[in-house]
């Protein structure tokens, strides 16, 4: 679904990926680990297009968009849950979210994905009233989630969701991710928190100074030595 | 609607009061620019949250086109017909500095775009100075076209009564505008812009696209008034006067003190600020400067969100919700 090949970003003239190819199958949860610095925020923006690629390609659905600027992507099915959750704090739980159906192809579902996020996230209709900021961080990273979920997309990518949370609440987290595949969401997660996220994932990714060390199923990074000793530290 | 009605009545307060009272009309018109400016400002400041340190450049354009257009058209026979073509040059002019502009410097964000756009206002005025561009630091004088356009007594007629007329609609207009944006896609779309504008972009907003409008439309009106509220009405231009900082810093207190992004905002500021600077000098002529700074950091202390967006909170819940926009 999405295909990633060579891709190459920065900031500036400090080049940041050096050749980066990631590929993720349609219904599928995948990872990318790394440690602070690896390039990972980096990637997601720049398959977004936040940060304009200087080489490579990203295809999705068989097309190439690696150049199409972010409202494109999100009107042909991709969406982005940004680090630090970036909500409107001001405004209220469903404002938050129909703000977040911006887009025609949005639009159209507003009510259906509304019912969908309230399923998923009963938490947010007793709350729908409830300015965003007067929230705990785990219901505030709900609400980034839901309105991402908003805007009809096909695949997520999701920077950091468990960014200080506590444990408890990085497990809800985590189990809400998997039930948006389970819903037939595509999921591209990014974490350091490398147990709970490896544990829902169908595939990882290791990235290390913006190249792709290791890759495979989950079985198989969890079981590498390398990863044992960098990232589990078991 | 209610929001608008608040407006209107606003406006037609101000306008009987200057109408009918002897001796109002100037006070009004005073006012009456301060909100107009305030409301085109509103448009930029207020729905994209971007400061434009160079905005009084705008008006400078504004009032250039109409300067212009008297003075190169007065001996084609056109008569009045000269009056719109100036005000549509005026237009022009202020739309195509914004899109240069807007181009470069909406790419930057918040301090970094204001501090660009500080540039943009000095540049342009010492442009127009060195290279002795239209009439270089003398000006254009456009008393003797107009009277020939118009004969002496018209003339004199739109200096101190069209001028401020236009300067009164295009407020109107302009406020209407902010009316129809904020409930109409752009507005959801500078809102997110406005609270977060990279949390907009992953919501698939095109954040360029709407920045640029609203710059673009806020421009506009700035160019109106500049055409209206300067030349028209001083039936002069000199650069020395068109391109003060000082306008902008006023437009930018009158939209803060009112209440950025809000309908009713700049109408509140535009007359607070207004009558603040008008009776402070005559009450303590020489100190109101001295006065007027610090009450205003003490309104906007009191109020962050502006007077209007200070009341629109309090009836918020109440029968009153609605009428303050």
């Amino acid at each position: 679904m999405l295909k990633v090949t060579g891709l190459e970003s920065g900031y500036g003239t400090m080049q940041v990926l050096w050749g980066v190819d990631v590929e993720v199958e349609k219904g599928t949860i995948t990872t990318i680990l790394g440690p602070n610095g690896a390039g990972k925020t980096t990637l997601l923006k720049s398959i977004m297009g936040i940060v304009s690629p200087w080489k490579g390609k990203v295809e999705f659905n068989g097309e190439d968009v690696t150049y199409l600027p972010p409202h494109r992507k999100v009107e042909k099915g991709m969406t982005l849950v940004l680090e630090g959750r970036h909500l409107f704090p001001y405004m209220s739980v469903e404002e938050n979210l129909r703000l977040g159906a911006y887009t025609k192809r949005a639009e159209e579902k507003i009510e259906e994905s509304l019912e969908l996020v309230y399923q998923l996230f009963p938490v947010l209709e007793e709350r729908a009233k409830q300015k965003v900021g007067t929230m705990s961080g785990g219901e505030q990273q709900m609400v980034a989630i839901a309105r991402a979920i908003m805007a009809s997309p096909e695949i997520v990518l999701m920077d950091e969701p468990s960014q200080g949370l506590a444990p408890k609440i990085v497990a809800e987290v985590f189990d809400t991710i998997l039930k948006l595949k389970e819903e037939g969401l595509t999921i591209l997660l990014v974490e350091q928190n490398v147990y709970a996220s490896l544990e829902i994932s169908d595939y990882g990714y290791v990235l290390h100074e913006g190249m792709v060390a290791l890759k495979g199923t989950v079985d198989e990074i969890i079981e590498s030595e390398e990863v044992r000793k960098a990232y589990v530290g078991v | 609607m209610r929001g608008v009605h608040t407006l209107l009545i606003i406006y037609a307060i101000l306008l009987i009061v200057g109408l009918t009272v002897p001796g109002m009309w100037q006070p009004v018109a005073f006012l009456m620019f301060y909100v107009a400016l305030g409301q085109a400002f509103n448009i930029f400041l207020g729905l994209t949250g971007y400061v434009d340190f160079g905005y009084v450049a705008f008006l400078a354009l504004g009032s250039y086109g109409m300067a212009i257009a008297m003075d190169s058209l007065y001996q084609t026979g056109l008569g009045a017909a000269i009056l719109p073509i100036g005000l549509l040059l005026a237009a022009l002019m202020s739309i195509m500095l914004s899109l240069a502009v807007g181009a470069v410097a909406l790419r930057l964000r918040g301090a970094y775009f204001a501090i660009a756009t500080i540039g943009v206002n000095e540049g342009f005025r010492y442009l127009i100075e060195g290279a002795r561009l239209w009439g270089g630091s003398e000006g254009i004088i456009i008393t003797g076209a107009m009277r020939k356009i118009f004969g002496r007594e018209m003339a004199n007629f739109i200096s101190t009564m069209v001028a401020d007329v236009l300067v009164f609609g295009i407020g109107l207009l302009a406020a209407l505008t902010t009316y129809v944006i904020i409930h109409k896609r752009m507005g959801y779309a500078l809102m997110a812009i406005r609270e977060d504008e990279d949390a907009a972009r992953v919501m698939g907003i095109n954040v360029t696209k709407y920045k640029i409008m609203a710059f673009i439309t806020s421009a506009f009106f700035a160019g109106l008034i500049g055409a209206s509220a300067w030349t028209l009405k001083m039936t002069y231009v000199f650069p020395s006067d068109v391109f003060l900082i000082t306008y902008t810093v006023e437009a930018i207190v009158i939209v803060m003190l009112g209440g950025a992004g809000t309908l009713l905002g700049p109408v509140v500021g535009g007359i607070t600020y207004g009558l603040l600077k008008y009776y402070l000098s005559v009450i303590l002529p020489g100190f109101q400067l001295l006065i007027l700074a610090p009450l205003l950091v003490a309104i906007v202390v009191a109020f962050p969100e502006g007077i209007v967006g200070y009341l629109k909170e309090r009836v918020r819940g109440t029968r009153f919700e609605g009428y303050i926009l």
